[in-house]
């Protein structure tokens, strides 16, 4: 890539430690808002900035409206995990988790609606939140982090009913199977649990790093990433990106990715996954890499789909997270790839772009396209 | 004859007629005939009123005898003659009777008149009389009005009332029981008082003026003591001269500065008056001086119009021969070149003493065709410096007081109307020259109270004071914290070339007691070295990495691991942070791309530099940031998650107490320390 040298701006203190915090910034976390023309990004400052897609995609998208619209402080720490229901946005990091209204937030008027945390063991560090999960049949949200439990609350009363043991260290993510009320979480201890929502119990465990094939001892045991689609579940970090049959608890593919995964996802008959590297992965169940779509930041934390029907301007969301600081004052607004999409192999231009705002509450660049197919995603 | 006679015997026929006159005439006639017969006495005998009977009875007689001549004569006879005679005899008596009347009637007449005349006469003289006295009278009448109208002076005066008269005069004038009831007594006595009371002021009147007499008199001799004095004085200031350069008491210098002052250019002369100010009344350790020809200064002063003439005529000139003269071309304008950027033969030295003796001296220049000002800075230190390699830039003249306001790195003109000049004379930039001339930072023209507009050029620029006295106090403070942060970067520079990272006593809680990783290398590189290390992109296109800045390269190794630190270091240091991009060697290349360990360690030294900042003014923030990298290393280090592949002991084992190896789903390690507890933590 060619260095373009920036001329010397003359800055000021306020202005190099702003520019500082934007270089260090990381989003942890996404989210497409209900009606699906908004995504809400959560960094590493504990800010949650809220963007226009349809501003940012439409035709005359100009360098303003790629800047988050609205930005308020949600949390002391990072912002690791948010989930949407019908009205609310739902964030969590520092071992909290706090609801805010989405038309309240549209509205530019940013108070939390409520806030809870997990009974946590008291200790000297409190534990964080790493992964949130709606359970829509029961109308509650688990939430899972750094005290190695799934907690489950219910979210008519906001009271935590549940407790879940089992992990030995903490927890990456979680999955929910939908037909099947049953949960799996995967963890820093390198084993993938699958919970029993109506007997609270433990059914099976997978402990990944034991497969030889999938088995990676210098990236370490932990299990970063986990999505499942009935009996098949995908999973990576530090062992290699595998999908297992569940049922039969057997590895039957393994994705050659060197580098660690941090989110996966099925989408129709494909997986996407982004971890380390700048691109976002897509793979054939038989473990073909079918495409590779780069994006601007070096490493990606979550991918986050689009699939509101209501706003066909804007199928795909995804926005990334760690890594690359965006470029202060720039818009990097190229064509990049082509990226095949869809059962018709149809090719589809993806316009990446970053969205940045040159601002204190500034926010990362989000990988936006706009298409007319019937469902995409990307992930940056 | 006849009339004789009869008049002789008139008077006997009177004496004969009456016999008192008969008597009367007897004697008159005896009295008078031995004098003089006189006629007038008889007239105041006779009667009036019977001569006048007498002369009716005369002429009666007459008139009768007359009648009786006639009755005779008209019958004529011879007797009648005879009669006749005897009539006519007695009608002649008759006349002389009359006659005589007549006579007397004459007299008469006349004496009448004399004594008409007579009493006329006295009737005038009393008349006369009448007269002066009735002059005599109005004029008394005159005289008497005069007095009565006369107005006496002492109405004018103003005495005093008449209660406070008897309330204050003594009795012996006052007179109350005399005067109460005559008012002009009153008057008198109060006129007296008055009298009395001015006599009185009158002598005081007297004393104040023979007072103020003696007081002048005074006056004159203190300022003939005076006038004297000033001698004195002068040959004591005289010969205090020496005692005053022995002491280095310099009052007699500052007075010749001040004069010398009044011959620099308005710019500098405001930079000398509001330093000045500003040494007196805030900064003890400022002194201020003026250096340089004050003759040529006087001699630039004279002729002002003269010289631009002649720069125009020459111009004029010029454009006529420049065909002719094309081989000179170049020395012409390098002569005009030397012309513009020529500077005023006074200068301004400013020396700025700071805490630990070390001394920034500046010297302010006026160039006097571009209109700027520009400084010359150079630091001396109390103890000689062992200058370390790295610290070359340091405190070179060229660059210490670079971006002391953030992007004033005064290497470009701060007046847009000298671009027009360069562009005549052929100067690309003011770069080129800076090094000779002095830089001209913006603060610069703000202190000598020059303001340059951004937009457009305007050609008069005034000098003004209020400008100059607005930045006095920062700029002030900005040169020392300048001075005394570079002097602790030196130093500190000092001991990190020998890869002793310096961490004073005060900021050791803010690293654990033993730190393993260890500084092993130092160096200065350049602004386009850095620019083409790989893992600085992002700073470089973040626009942090611009030329005014001074560029290190710091190598920190702990075992096999090798850590490259390419830093920032910003002007403005410490304030603005210097900037750390990270590049570990082991097991592979990591760098912020690649890692996100390494992203959080920048971000660490980077973002959360205010904790390594020490006790203010923060002049060890960067020994600090390179401690804290050690420490970060040393954590890095240890809580890498171990092969189980491999065989042998781990090569770095834990020895750093961590609540939890690894948070969050970006997996970071516990960089954080807690002190006094000693162990680290997740941010």
């Amino acid at each position: 890539m060619e260095r373009a040298m920036p001329q010397a701006v003359p800055l000021g203190q306020m202005e190099v430690f702003q520019a500082l915090q934007r270089l260090h910034m990381i989003i942890f976390s996404q989210n497409v808002s209900p009606c699906g023309k908004f995504l809400a990004a959560g960094n590493n400052y504990g800010q949650i900035a809220i963007f226009s897609l349809s501003a940012a995609l439409s035709s005359e998208a100009k360098e303003e409206s790629k800047k988050p619209m609205v930005t308020f402080q949600a949390h002391d720490g990072p912002v690791y995990s948010m989930v949407s229901t019908d009205r609310h946005l739902l964030s969590a990091g520092d071992g909290e988790v706090k609801a805010w209204l989405w038309a309240e937030i549209l509205k530019k008027g940013c108070k939390e609606l409520w806030r809870r945390q997990p009974p946590y063991r008291t200790s000297l560090e409190v534990p964080e939140i790493n992964a949130l999960l709606l359970v829509p049949k029961e109308n509650s949200l688990i939430l899972a982090g750094g005290d190695c439990q799934l907690h489950t609350m219910d979210l008519e009363t906001g009271t935590f009913t549940r407790a879940l043991w089992g992990h030995t260290d903490y927890i990456h993510c979680l999955a929910l199977r939908e037909r099947s009320p049953e949960v799996l979480s995967g963890g820093e201890d390198g084993a993938v649990r699958l919970w029993d929502l109506r007997t609270a119990k433990e059914v099976q465990t997978i402990e990944v790093y034991k497969h030889e094939e999938c088995s990676r001892p210098h990236n370490g045991r932990w299990i970063g990433c986990l999505a499942t689609d009935s009996d098949w579940m995908v999973c990576g970090g530090g062992p290699a990106l595998t999908l297992w049959h569940l049922r039969s608890s057997t590895p039957t593919t393994i994705f050659p990715m060197r580098a660690p995964q941090k989110h996966v996802t099925f989408y129709q008959d494909l997986i996407l996954s982004a971890g380390q590297g700048r691109c976002v992965n897509q793979w054939q169940l038989s473990g073909e890499l079918k495409a590779q779509v780069p994006g601007s930041s070096p490493g990606l934390l979550s991918l986050s789909l689009n699939q509101q029907p209501a706003a066909p301007e804007c199928k795909v969301g995804s926005a990334r997270g760690s890594g690359d600081p965006g470029r202060p004052g720039c818009v990097d607004r190229s064509v990049t790839t082509l990226l095949p999409l869809g059962p018709d192999s149809r090719r589809q231009q993806l316009q990446g772009g970053c969205l940045y705002q040159s601002g204190l509450p500034s926010f990362l660049p989000v990988l936006l396209t706009s298409s007319n197919t019937p469902t995409s995603i990307s992930g940056v | 004859m006849s009339s004789e006679s009869s008049k002789k015997r008139k008077p006997k026929v009177i004496r004969s007629d009456g016999a008192p006159a008969e008597g009367k005439r007897n004697r008159s006639d005896t009295e008078q005939e031995g004098k003089y017969y006189s006629e007038e006495a008889e007239v105041d005998l006779r009667d009036p009123g019977r001569d006048y009977e007498l002369y009716k009875y005369t002429c009666q007689e007459l008139q009768r005898l007359m009648a009786e001549i006639q009755d005779l004569k008209s019958r004529g006879g011879k007797d009648a003659a005879v009669e006749i005679e005897d009539r006519r005899i007695q009608s002649c008596v008759h006349f002389m009777t009359l006659k005589k009347l007549n006579r007397l009637a004459h007299i008469r007449l006349k004496k009448g008149r004399d004594q008409t005349h007579e009493a006329k006469q006295k009737v005038d003289a009393y008349h006369l009389q009448l007269q002066n006295l009735l002059y005599e009278v109005m004029h008394l009448q005159k005289e008497i009005t005069k007095c009565l109208e006369f107005k006496s002076k002492h109405e004018e005066i103003d005495l005093v009332s008449l209660e406070e008269f008897y309330k204050e005069a003594p009795p012996d004038i006052s007179k109350a029981e005399v005067t109460m009831g005559d008012p002009h007594q009153q008057t008198l006595a109060r006129l007296d008082w008055e009298l009395e009371q001015r006599k009185r002021l009158a002598e005081k009147y007297r004393e104040c003026l023979s007072n103020k007499e003696k007081i002048l008199k005074e006056i004159e001799v203190k300022k003939e003591y005076l006038s004297s004095l000033q001698p004195r004085l002068n040959s004591i200031m005289q010969a205090s001269l020496p005692v005053q350069e022995y002491l280095f008491m310099p009052f007699d210098q500052a007075h010749k500065q001040y004069e010398t002052a009044r011959h620099l250019p308005p710019p500098l002369y405001v930079l000398f008056v509001q330093t000045t100010a500003y040494g007196q009344a805030c900064d003890k350790t400022l002194s201020v001086a003026i250096e340089g020809s004050v003759d040529e200064a006087k001699a630039l002063f004279k002729p002002p119009e003269d010289s631009q003439d002649d720069e125009s005529d020459s111009d004029a000139e010029e454009e006529q021969t420049t065909k002719r003269r094309r081989p000179t071309l170049g020395v012409q304008l390098d002569d005009k070149r030397k012309e513009m950027l020529k500077r005023h033969p006074l200068s301004v030295m400013l020396d700025l003493k700071c805490k630990d003796d070390s001394v920034l001296h500046l010297t302010f220049y006026y160039l006097m065709n571009l209109n700027i000002m520009t400084v010359k800075a150079k630091v001396t230190t109390a103890t000689e410096l062992i200058t370390p390699i790295s610290a070359g830039d340091l405190l070179s003249p060229d660059s210490v007081l670079s971006c002391l306001y953030p992007g004033d790195h005064g290497k470009k003109t701060p007046n847009p109307a000298n671009q027009y000049q360069f562009d005549k004379v052929g100067i690309l930039t003011l770069r080129d020259y800076v090094l000779d001339l002095g830089h001209p930072y913006l603060w610069v023209q703000k202190l000598g109270g020059l303001h340059f507009p951004k937009e457009q050029p305007q050609h008069t620029v005034i000098a003004d004071h209020s400008l100059s006295a607005s930045h006095m106090e920062t700029t002030m403070k900005l040169l020392k914290t300048r001075v005394q942060s570079r002097l602790a970067l030196h130093k500190q520079f000092a001991s990190l070339e020998h890869g002793i990272v310096p961490v004073t006593s005060d900021c050791q809680y803010l690293f654990p007691a033993k730190v393993v990783s260890r500084l092993v290398k130092w160096v200065t590189i350049a602004h386009e070295d850095y620019t083409e290390l790989h893992f600085t992109k992002d700073i470089v296109e973040a626009g942090l990495a611009g030329d005014t800045n001074l560029y290190y390269m710091a190598l920190v190794e702990r075992g096999t691991a090798k850590l490259q630190a390419a830093v920032v270091l910003n002007p403005g240091y410490s304030s603005i942070p210097p900037i750390f991009q990270l590049c570990l060697n082991w097991k592979g290349e990591k760098t912020n791309n690649n890692d996100d360990n390494i992203r959080a360690m920048e971000s660490e030294v980077n973002v959360c530099y205010k904790e390594l900042c020490g006790p203010q003014p923060s002049h060890q923030l960067l020994t600090n940031q390179l401690q804290r990298l050690c420490v970060l290393l040393d954590v890095y280090l240890e809580t890498e998650s171990h092969d189980d592949s491999v065989e042998g002991p781990k090569e770095f084992p834990q020895e750093k107490m961590c609540l939890r190896l690894f948070r969050g789903p970006s997996r970071m390690k516990p960089f954080k320390y807690n002190h006094p507890q000693g162990f680290f933590s997740h941010r």
